[in-house]
């Protein structure tokens, strides 16, 4: 290891004698300073925290930086083009998303078009002309006790490629036999309408060889705005024929392949698709660059205001320094009588002034710490961003370069005048 | 008669203030062997401090030259000077100068932490606790300076000088602040280096303890001259 020299090591001891023997003046330096590397912190760990939690969220509605999502246009000639192709591959899935309604048959659902529950977008119009007055509503039956949600059937655990967070129950099981009865995994908007409407457990799709039965077994937090429920692909299949399921007319129907970044199966997709006259259209996520963008201008404000705070501190600090360098004239002219370079008189001065903004900062930090766990424990439960944060290392960071760029400049100016004292002092004194 | 350590020649040292230029030092020769001990005696004013700062490299003459072990240093620079002060020179003021929030044994090792090389804690304590036996303070090594009489301070203050082994002793009316009997105690300290080969240069305004020295020198008007003893 390599060790400090004698001049570092003479300036860091005779600097902690300092701050030893000025306790008090130590004291007040760090609490003129305290409060600007508190805000640098607090900016510095709020805009991580924020972008964080904007992140998670990105991840969970689009997926991981680096994943590649192919939209494939619903085409009867895909059949099991994209099943087959993804069967036993780890780092790729499929989504089938289309419209079902559980509950009663042949009533209206009580949000009609798969709307929020507490929005209603309507049924939908058919339009027999180009102006309005030759459209009318479609006609969905009577009112009655049924739920219209999104249905994503899934070839693979698409957990791999999106965060989603559990939030009761259990998530769907891809290593067992599929049942019959298909298991559903619902979001907490469809959450939401379970618990207001009582619904009898009866599914329809469009194209479907009869009603089904579907078991919910859990709930997930997707960050989608629109009831929705996920579903294994092979016990959907039982109900509803590959080629229904990618029927263009069936209404509503998406798909989309989730890739990992270095996945060898989108080429091999892409050409069997073409070969079979089918659409693509494919996108890398990139959530991060997406965010770091809307962001950078946020904190670049803040943190200049932090910095404005921290001013004010390193006032305070070379103001002590400048006070400290007075009364220990004859100090520092008796460390020079005895063989102290003027380099080492201003690296003493410098040595007390970084270690206060050093110790400062760990306070600093220490307050953003326990700061943040209180307010956790206090609204964490009401603001999921909040709960069970834990304390950016960027802030911890930026503490500590807050507080030693408040220690050099709050010593700068005193650690001249240190090392300019005449040697003579002491010879007068 | 040892080789010369100190060789000053036609030292001149003149103030330039806001009045006329008054010459301090002028054309100031002397020489100073190994282990002698030498006084230096004047009225107030009469240029013995500044004659001691450019002794102890703290001023610099603005004519003559200093040659200090065959080495001529009277055009210096700063960082080579702090060394040569930290390697060759001890100091003693009439203020003993003592920081107050460290002990006696911290004061000593001040001398010995001033970025001039580099001893490791053991070795730092054993030089620290050998120079204040060598004035007889070892007991009060944990002492502050405020528990402290004037005798035993500046005591420490010796014991600071003393700690690197220097070649020559630089006082400053060492006993200024002290009572006769502790003075004469502080001088018999300061002799007592001499026999171990260090220089001792004296300023005093005490007959008595300058009479102790090797040699007596008289500085009047900035000039110095040898007191032959009667």
């Amino acid at each position: 290891m390599r060790r400090m020299s004698g001049s570092y090591r003479s300036a860091l001891i005779i600097g902690i004698q300092g701050i030893r023997a000025r306790k008090l003046r130590t004291l007040l330096s760090m609490v003129s300073l305290f409060l600007g590397v508190l805000a640098v912190v607090v900016v510095q760990a709020g805009a991580s925290i924020a972008e964080r939690a904007l992140l998670a969220d990105m991840e969970m509605t689009q997926g991981y930086d680096g994943t590649k999502v192919m939209e494939v246009l619903p085409n009867d000639k895909l059949g099991t083009i994209v099943t087959d192709t993804l069967e036993g591959q780890p780092d790729a899935i499929a989504m089938l998303t289309t419209q079902a309604i559980i509950g009663e048959p042949g009533v209206k659902p009580v949000n009609e078009g798969g709307s929020p529950f507490d929005e209603n977008w309507g049924g939908g119009m058919i339009c027999n002309g180009p102006g309005p007055e030759d459209c009318e509503p479609i006609n969905s039956g009577p009112p009655g006790a049924a739920i219209e949600i999104r249905l994503s059937a899934l070839t693979g655990d698409i957990r791999t490629f999106r965060p989603l967070r559990p939030m009761t129950g259990d998530w769907l099981d891809f290593s067992s036999v599929p049942s019959l009865a298909p298991k559903l995994v619902i979001n907490r908007e469809a959450e939401k309408g379970f618990n207001r409407h009582q619904v009898p457990a009866e599914m329809r799709i469009n194209g479907a060889s009869a009603n089904l039965t579907p078991q919910i077994v859990g709930v997930v937090d997707d960050g989608d705005y629109q009831p929705r429920a996920y579903v294994r692909m092979d016990e959907l299949s039982n109900w509803l024929p590959s080629t229904a399921m990618t029927d263009p007319n069936s209404g509503g129907a998406q798909l989309q392949v989730l890739l990992g970044p270095d996945s060898p199966v989108e080429k091999v997709l892409t050409s069997k698709l073409q070969a079979a006259g089918v659409e693509t259209y494919a996108q890398t996520i990139e959530s991060y660059k997406q965010l770091e963008s809307q962001l950078s201008l946020m904190r670049l404000l803040f943190l200049s205001m932090a910095g404005l705070v921290l001013l004010i501190g390193v006032a305070g600090i070379l103001n002590v320094g400048l006070a400290t360098v007075g009364e220990r004239v004859e100090e520092f002219a008796l460390r020079r009588a005895v063989g102290t370079p003027r380099l080492l008189l201003a690296g003493i001065v410098l040595a007390e002034t970084l270690l206060t903004g050093l110790l400062t900062a760990a306070a600093a930090i220490g307050a953003g710490v326990a700061g943040l766990k209180v307010v956790s424990m206090l609204v964490g439960q009401s603001e999921p961003m909040l709960r069970d944060v834990q304390f950016p290392w960027e802030a911890g960071v930026a503490g500590i370069i807050a507080g030693i760029i408040a220690g050099v400049l709050g010593g700068f100016i005193p650690a001249l005048r240190a090392a300019g004292i005449p040697i003579a002092t002491v010879m007068r004194a | 008669m040892t080789e010369p350590l100190i060789e000053l020649t036609g030292i001149t040292r003149i103030l330039k203030g806001q009045e006329e230029p008054r010459t301090i030092l002028d054309g100031v020769n002397l020489t100073v062997h190994r282990g002698q001990s030498v006084a230096i005696v004047g009225r107030s004013g009469s240029g013995k401090s500044t004659l001691l700062s450019i002794l102890g490299l703290f001023d610099r003459a603005d004519e003559g030259s200093y040659v200090l072990a065959g080495q001529d240093i009277s055009r210096l620079p700063e960082r080579k000077s702090a060394k040569l002060r930290s390697s060759h020179f001890g100091f003693v003021f009439q203020r003993f100068f003592l920081l107050k929030h460290l002990t006696a044994a911290q004061n000593v090792a001040m001398a010995l932490v001033n970025g001039q090389g580099w001893l490791p804690r053991r070795q730092r304590r054993a030089r620290v606790m050998e120079a204040l036996d060598q004035v007889g303070i070892a007991h009060l090594a944990k002492n502050r300076p405020v528990k402290m009489s004037g005798g035993e301070q500046q005591r420490v203050a010796i014991a600071r000088a003393l700690v690197r082994d220097p070649q020559v002793l630089l006082a400053d009316e060492p006993t200024g602040a002290l009572d006769t009997e502790t003075g004469t105690a502080v001088i018999d300290v300061l002799l007592n280096a001499t026999t171990r080969g260090c220089s001792l240069v004296l300023v005093t305004h005490d007959r008595d303890h300058a009479a102790r020295m090797g040699r007596t020198m008289s500085l009047v008007d900035g000039v110095l001259t040898e007191r032959v003893p009667v």
